[in-house]
């Protein structure tokens, strides 16, 4: 009977021992311990191997902490941040309030506010390089014909590359600016020179409709005018790289390269304009 | 209060002999596992609950004197004073034989509680390469067991000292 006792005492102080072994291990694994652990051994054993473990896990250690480091400079600038992005929200709703207040007073259109959609190029043939695209979304995503296709510029800013001519379930079809069936209302930017920005079926486009006597100069950018039924206003289109005048006729034409780098288009975006909140 | 006592000596003299006097004795890195002979005869003389307990203890000790990593020896030697403990009463512990016997397969208990532990946690066993049966490995457990009888003779001989004029 005792010693029957004893056996079911010791089984109970086996699991205990054991587990507070594993406890021993899983906590041995923070570097801290460690470290305190391999300075305890080199001080009762100076020996080459302890020293190397003491510097490994000194370097494990400082490593981790310089992380932490980075993590909570990472984290108080996101901080700022975010506060900045919640200032520029406050002052938006604010304007945005504003703004509904005198559409209501003037009874004027409403802007529309869009939403982006990104997408990846699926299918571009190369001998309708500068004609058209397949993107991998569509009706599924909300995608419906006539709407804009963008590309991001390097510092943010938007390029016209097209609109949206066929939709299927999964992907679009894009009609490119450059198509020599495209003509998108256009202006020179800064100039208040209104025009048509017409594809050629290459990397140039035709800027026609400019007026005689207008000031027109290569460099020029050419960015969608307010008239423009797809693209929004102020989106670029491309840059003038040459004037030609023709006194005969009443226009001006120039030819203008467009923005987006037609050799690596891969991702794209498409502008959905967002339904309107019921109040 | 006797027995407590005998416990701290033992303690004490398996820790000195291990890790203070180990230096003095190894051959090329080479030296027996005082401990690992002391838990077995804690294990087969007094049974399963003081060869644990004190196992746990030694090896904890071992573990703070060691850069491997903490808590593994002490299991292991938990892990060995309980199984030793068992044999308690089905053996004889004055045999040299049983003790032999007992104390290698402790040796392979070890061996493989030691790499099985290493294989799941490999963080820290950057010198050690588990289930890996090495020549200097392999002669320590050879001297381990060869100096087995030894050991247990001077225990049996210190215990019964003790017994009669303590």
């Amino acid at each position: 009977m005792q010693e029957n006792h004893n056996s079911k005492y010791s089984n109970i102080v086996l699991i205990i021992l054991l587990l507070v072994g594993f406890l021993f291990i899983a906590v041995n694994m923070t570097p801290p311990i460690k470290l305190i652990k391999n300075f305890v051994y080199y001080a009762a054993y100076h020996n080459v191997n302890a020293a190397n473990q003491i510097f490994q896990s000194a370097g494990n250690f400082a490593g981790n902490i310089k992380s932490i480091v980075y993590v909570s400079q990472e984290n108080n600038f996101y901080k700022q941040k975010n506060q900045e992005l919640i200032d520029k929200l406050r002052n938006y709703e604010a304007m945005c309030a504003q703004y509904n207040e005198l559409i209501h007073l003037l009874d004027i259109a409403k802007m529309k506010k869009t939403k982006s959609v990104f997408a990846r190029v699926s299918v571009r043939e190369p001998g309708e390089w500068y004609q058209w695209l397949i993107i991998d979304k569509g009706l599924n995503h909300n995608l419906y014909n006539e709407l804009p296709v963008v590309v991001p510029g390097p510092d943010g800013t938007l390029m016209a590359l097209g609109r949206i001519v066929e939709t299927y379930k999964n992907s679009a079809k894009v009609a490119l600016i450059t198509n020599a069936l495209s003509a998108v209302p256009a202006k020179i930017k800064n100039k208040k020179i209104d025009c048509l920005a017409e594809g050629s079926n290459s990397g140039l486009i035709k800027i026609t409709y400019l007026p005689l006597q207008a000031d027109i100069e290569v460099g020029d950018v050419i960015v969608t005018s307010p008239l423009s039924s797809v693209f929004s206003e102020g989106i670029y289109i491309g840059v003038v790289t040459s004037v030609a005048t023709q006194p005969a006729l009443d226009f001006q034409t120039a030819t203008a390269e467009v923005m987006f780098d037609s050799d690596s288009l891969y991702e794209v975006i498409v502008l959905v304009p967002e339904e309107e909140e019921t109040e | 209060m006797r027995k407590i006592l005998y416990y701290i000596f033992f303690y004490v003299l398996f820790c000195l002999l291990q890790f203070f006097f180990g230096r003095y004795i190894n051959v090329y890195g080479i030296f027996p596992n005082f401990i690992l002979i002391a838990v077995v005869y804690l294990g087969l003389s007094r049974g399963r609950l003081t060869g644990e307990t004190m196992g746990f203890f030694l090896g904890l000790t071992w573990d703070a004197f060691s850069t491997d990593v903490f808590g593994v020896r002490a299991i292991m030697f938990t892990v060995i004073g309980y199984f030793a403990g068992m044999m308690n009463k089905s053996f004889d512990k004055d045999q040299i034989f049983t003790q032999i016997i007992v104390v290698f397969f402790a040796n392979v208990i070890y061996w493989a509680g030691f790499s099985l532990l290493y294989y799941i946690i490999p963080e820290g066993s950057s010198s050690y390469t588990p289930f890996v049966i090495t020549m200097q490995g392999s002669i320590k457990i050879a001297v381990t067991v060869v100096i087995t009888p030894v050991i247990f003779y001077i225990l049996n001989a210190m215990t019964k000292f003790g017994r009669k004029h303590i």
